[in-house]
């Protein structure tokens, strides 16, 4: 994300950061990719009448909260690692740790186990999954990447050999009643998310602790030298995102009734997506907790729209890919302006 | 383990250079134990296969091992590549998916030869190279986001094209073609022998040449890379697209073998790639991205697999252990070092 631009890019080609210098130019491009998602919604609502309805909105937001949810958590993250994706945070594991609470979950309920009994036993799993990565990166000192895609392994073999890698279709009148239920017109998961999102913004922009993570995360020799022990907030951060995973197996298992084996894989993809493509929404162009959560609803939105104007469905990845793209040029376009 | 103590009544003087040796032996004890800690894991777990599975040490079963993973070598060859650079590539299984696509259409649709339709396949991979470079180059997106682009593109023109995933099959292939799979050459079946060239390409570009040096040296720090006077650009611009190139031949190696293009299946690779890839950095002096490293990853990541499906354990218990392992594996292989695993930084 953060690249040192200015000193690699070869001086004879400076074309396109003069045209990225004009004031107007300039402008446009910092909100370029607000600029794109507000033309393709506009797109859409012209093209369906049905996209502004309430009724498509709330379905809107209850299927992105499960990638909101999983999305924040890893923003806890890369706040508390760094926004370098390799050597910095990132939890890639999330998704497979939400996806072993869901079968968790799904497979005692369905053997007639009391509610709170296999939620429990979810969020143990869910968090140990947290700790084992706190753990990796902290006391053996590999990197997140490294070790969450390490964990990630041995959690979705672990997920499959637990629920023997089968279909489970749960129904309990709780996962149900957050499947349908809304709370003054507002469906239960975006609820869950809207805590979450409360939750994890307070913790880290209103709290003592939540600054000291952001700098740990923000310069870690820096962090360093003033006294903090940048590894202690990044472990707090893993412990932190699979809480979120809790949270998210429970809306997970609401949205798809019980497990269908392979989700996470299709999670990781608009998770990662999500989180990046919100630091466009943020004015440091950082990932930030909001911008996260933004991010999964309007990848989302635009799906569903697509989908109302009957764009065929695998053309959808294809505009992913290229939206991922914009946002992310139009964003190192500006910082390597901005310096 | 440790040395005798010097005995008490000894000179002052003596003492020191008795201790000073004794601490540089356990050093170097604990330095070599924690360097080739993976290589004690991985003949451990060949000892233990060999003890509990009988067919594990047949040659025809080891001549399996190598011919099962020398795609995946291939794949984690180009990553190494890129991982050196100070990069990721993400799209290496588009890259797979491409090279054999393309092929098969080349042959089937178009009636080439096998050779063009080799040729075909790998500038189809080097193209997703090619936008993985502009990318990265030009327009200045981390590696990782790029090829993450690349590959929900690459993903969905697949997709689009084989109505949602169907297979792409091509049963008259030529043997000639069929051969980079089935084939073998003075008794070597073909894929270990494409990879070990492959291997031996790498290794002298990589580790015996003056541009490896530099591609590390960008790897390491790019900016001073930059002010040095090396050309970025031009050699990030090479590593994707050569790794992307390189990918593309593991994926008509898969397609010679089964007569048919699946598509996705290349997404497979990635994840065994990387890990590969960083096995083999934990056992490099400072931890950079390696050949032989990779060649010792993928080996693992083989034998084990191999070891626990010849122990004849359940499918979903396998794949459960392998991840466990896995993370046993690196956890020991990175685990009381001083120096922090980011030293592979990237």
């Amino acid at each position: 994300m953060s690249e040192p631009a200015v000193q690699t890019l070869p001086p004879t080609r400076p074309r396109l950061r003069q045209l990225a210098a004009t004031p107007a130019l300039r402008l446009l491009l910092a909100r370029f990719p607000l600029l794109v998602f507000a033309l393709l919604f506009v797109y859409m609502a012209l093209g369906s009448e049905f996209f502004l309805e309430w009724r498509n909105i709330s379905s809107i937001l209850r299927q992105s909260a499960p990638d909101a949810i999983l999305a924040a958590g890893l923003a806890v993250v890369v706040t508390a690692g760094g926004d370098d994706i390799v050597s910095g945070g990132i939890d890639i594991s999330l998704p497979a740790a939400a996806t072993l609470g869901v079968g968790i979950l799904s497979d005692q309920l369905v053997n007639g186990r009391p509610f709170v009994l296999a939620m429990l036993l979810a969020a143990a799993a869910v968090i140990a999954v947290g700790l084992l990565n706190a753990a990796l990166v902290v006391k053996v000192g590999l990197t997140p990447l490294l070790a969450t895609l390490a964990s990630w392994v041995a959690v979705v073999g672990t997920t499959k050999w637990v629920i023997d890698n089968r279909r489970i279709t749960v129904d309990d009148p709780l996962i149900n009643s957050v499947r349908d239920g809304t709370v003054l017109n507002v469906p239960v998961p975006a609820v869950f998310a809207l805590a979450v999102l409360i939750v994890l913004s307070f913790w880290i922009h209103r709290t003592r602790f939540g600054h000291r993570l952001q700098a740990s995360g923000g310069n870690r020799s820096a962090a360093e030298i003033s006294g903090l022990n940048p590894d202690y907030f990044l472990a707090r951060s893993f412990v932190m995102a699979s809480l979120a995973a809790v949270v998210a197996s429970v809306v997970l298992t609401a949205r798809g009734s019980g497990l269908s084996p392979g989700i996470e894989e299709r999670l990781l993809l608009d998770m990662v997506l999500a989180t990046f493509v919100g630091a466009a929404f943020s004015f440091r162009r950082v990932v930030t907790v909001p911008g996260a959560m933004l991010g999964a609803l309007l990848v989302k939105a635009l799906g569903s729209g697509f989908q109302l104007l009957n764009v065929d469905i695998f053309k959808v990845g294809m505009v992913k890919g290229v939206l991922i793209l914009i946002v992310v040029a139009s964003a190192a376009l500006e910082a390597g302006q901005r310096r | 383990m440790t040395a005798e103590t010097p005995a008490p009544s000894r000179a002052d003087s003596a003492a020191p250079t008795a201790s000073q040796a004794r601490s540089a032996w356990s050093r170097r004890i604990f330095d070599v134990v924690s360097r080739y800690g993976f290589v004690i894991v991985f003949f451990a777990f060949a000892v233990f296969f060999a003890l509990r599975a009988d067919a594990f040490l047949n040659p025809s079963n080891l001549v399996n091992i190598l011919e099962g993973n020398a795609v995946l070598l291939i794949a984690a060859l180009a990553m190494t590549l890129v991982v050196a650079s100070g990069g990721i590539d993400l799209s290496i299984g588009i890259a797979i998916d491409f090279g054999g696509w393309f092929a098969i259409i080349a042959m089937r649709d178009y009636d080439l030869t096998w050779a063009s339709a080799l040729l075909v396949g790998v500038l189809a991979g080097a193209a997703v190279g090619v936008l993985n470079a502009g990318l990265i180059v030009r327009l200045k997106i981390s590696p990782f986001l790029a090829t993450l682009g690349t590959f929900f593109i690459g993903s969905s023109i697949q997709q689009i094209y084989t109505s949602g995933g169907g297979q792409v099959p091509f049963r008259e292939m030529s043997e000639s073609f069929r051969s980079l799979s089935t084939g073998a050459v003075l008794g070597v079946p073909t894929e270990i022998v494409i990879a070990a060239v492959v291997g031996v390409v790498y290794f002298v570009l990589l580790e015996r040449s003056v541009h490896g040096k530099r591609i590390h040296a960008i790897g390491l720090q790019r900016s001073v890379a930059s002010v040095s006077g090396i050309r970025v650009s031009g050699y990030l611009v090479f590593v994707f697209v050569f790794a992307s190139a390189t990918v593309a031949l593991s994926g008509i190696i898969l397609t010679a073998g089964l007569r048919q293009f699946t598509p996705l299946s290349g997404f497979s690779y990635l994840l065994d790639a990387i890990a590969a890839v960083f096995i083999g950095a934990s056992m490099h002096p400072q931890r950079r991205p390696n050949v032989a490293g990779t060649l010792l990853g993928v080996l693992f990541l083989g034998v084990v697999s191999n070891g626990l499906n010849l122990m004849g354990l359940d499918f979903n218990l396998r794949d459960a252990l392998e991840g466990i392992i896995l993370v046993g594996a690196l956890a020991l292989a990175f685990a009381n070092r001083n120096n922090r695993a980011r030293a592979v930084s990237i």
